[in-house]
């Protein structure tokens, strides 16, 4: 069979059809699917009574989302094994500062071309999005605006995340020790990161610093 | 959130998921527009814009009876005058003149992605005209972008 396949131009054509075929339908049911879970926790967000409750399914939807914005992104590009992360941070703010209904919070972008493999694309996401998330909730507390500047910056062989905000600063913003600084946490390492913290007067910048040979 | 009124735009959802449909429907509602009616296959669609006219028909390219959603914007574009927007996750498996559609917006999409994608359409089909570039999420047709004043679009998404 193999030689077969080898020897007969036709049957490798059709061969390679077929698996591009089926890579397509996998990933439109991985899109389809991701959709499905957003929507699902959406739905069960809105029937909550509880506020506890409801923040809770919102900031798991969230954390979906950004794995969502992830995938709608990676296989509309030609290349699906590398992933543009400028247009993603670009997605990753405008979800988060528009999906707040926030009208007097704005964002500055200063953003480099860079590219990360495929698979760093997810964890990322998660960690930007926990970063900005922290942002929106507890910098701007009382109806007061700001804005959340986001850089990226390659570094010789790192790239450069910084998320900063001029809002009212650490003290506030650390209060919540939940899920989120344990995920912020756990990405890091996953991703060889180094996350950096500080007070920025005001307000507070956090960069991040990753790796781009690629940490596994 | 906004209310919707006697002026809401009307919007027809074709969509072959029902949950996905129902949380359409708060979405559409929350953006000041007004959900008339919920098909799941061609058949459906196409009677329903014909007995409800709607003023925009958010379009899923798979529905009960296959990939139908294509043939179901174009009818309804072309014969019914209703605007139709897909919501695919197979944005580059779409005909290049959109089959009418004045666009498409990709799965999965976000809550926010929706929310702005419709109440942008919705000074486009109201002024006949954009109020600026489309948002975030929303790939406009080239045909309805130069209908409503935006020249020279890139073709992202």
């Amino acid at each position: 069979m193999q030689d077969t396949t080898a020897d007969d131009p036709d049957a490798l054509v059709r061969a390679l059809a077929q698996k591009t075929a089926l890579l397509h339908e996998v990933d439109h049911r991985v899109k389809n699917n991701l959709q499905l879970v957003s929507s699902l926790l959406l739905l069960q967000a809105r029937r909550a009574v509880d506020p506890a409750v409801r923040d809770a399914l919102r900031s798991a939807q969230a954390r979906i989302n950004a794995v969502a914005i992830v995938h709608r992104r990676l296989f509309q590009e030609e290349d699906a094994l590398q992933f543009d992360v400028a247009a993603f941070l670009e997605d990753m703010v405008e979800d988060a500062i528009g999906g707040s209904g926030r009208t007097d919070l704005h964002a500055r972008l200063d953003l480099e071309p860079a590219e990360l493999p495929a698979f760093q694309a997810a964890p990322l996401a998660l960690l930007v999005g926990e970063l900005l998330g922290n942002c929106v909730r507890h910098a701007f507390p009382d109806d007061r605006g700001g804005v959340i500047t986001v850089t990226l910056v390659r570094e010789g062989d790192q790239l450069r995340i910084e998320i900063a905000d001029n809002g009212v600063g650490v003290a506030t913003t650390g209060a919540n020790p939940g899920a989120g600084q344990t995920i912020v946490k756990l990405l890091c390492d996953q991703l060889r990161a180094d996350c950096q913290v500080a007070d920025a007067h005001p307000g507070v910048q956090t960069i991040l610093r990753l790796p781009l040979s690629g940490a596994r | 959130m906004d209310n919707a009124d006697e002026d809401s735009l009307n919007v027809l959802i074709v969509e072959d998921e029902v949950l996905l449909a129902m949380e359409l429907s708060h979405l559409i509602e929350e953006a000041g527009c007004r959900d008339v009616g919920h098909a799941m296959s061609s058949d459906d669609a196409l009677d329903m814009a014909a007995r409800l006219k709607p003023d925009l028909a958010l379009v899923d390219v798979h529905l009960q009876d296959g990939p139908t959603g294509i043939e179901v914007a174009r009818h309804i574009s072309i014969d019914r005058g209703v605007v139709a927007l897909f919501m695919t996750a197979n944005v580059r498996r779409l005909p290049d003149d959109f089959a009418g559609a004045c666009g498409v917006i990709g799965k999965p999409y976000s809550e926010h992605g929706v929310r702005s994608a419709l109440r942008f359409l919705d000074h486009c089909i109201r002024d006949g005209h954009a109020p600026g570039l489309p948002p975030a999420g929303l790939q406009l047709a080239p045909a309805w972008a130069a209908h409503w004043g935006l020249n020279d679009l890139p073709r992202t998404a």
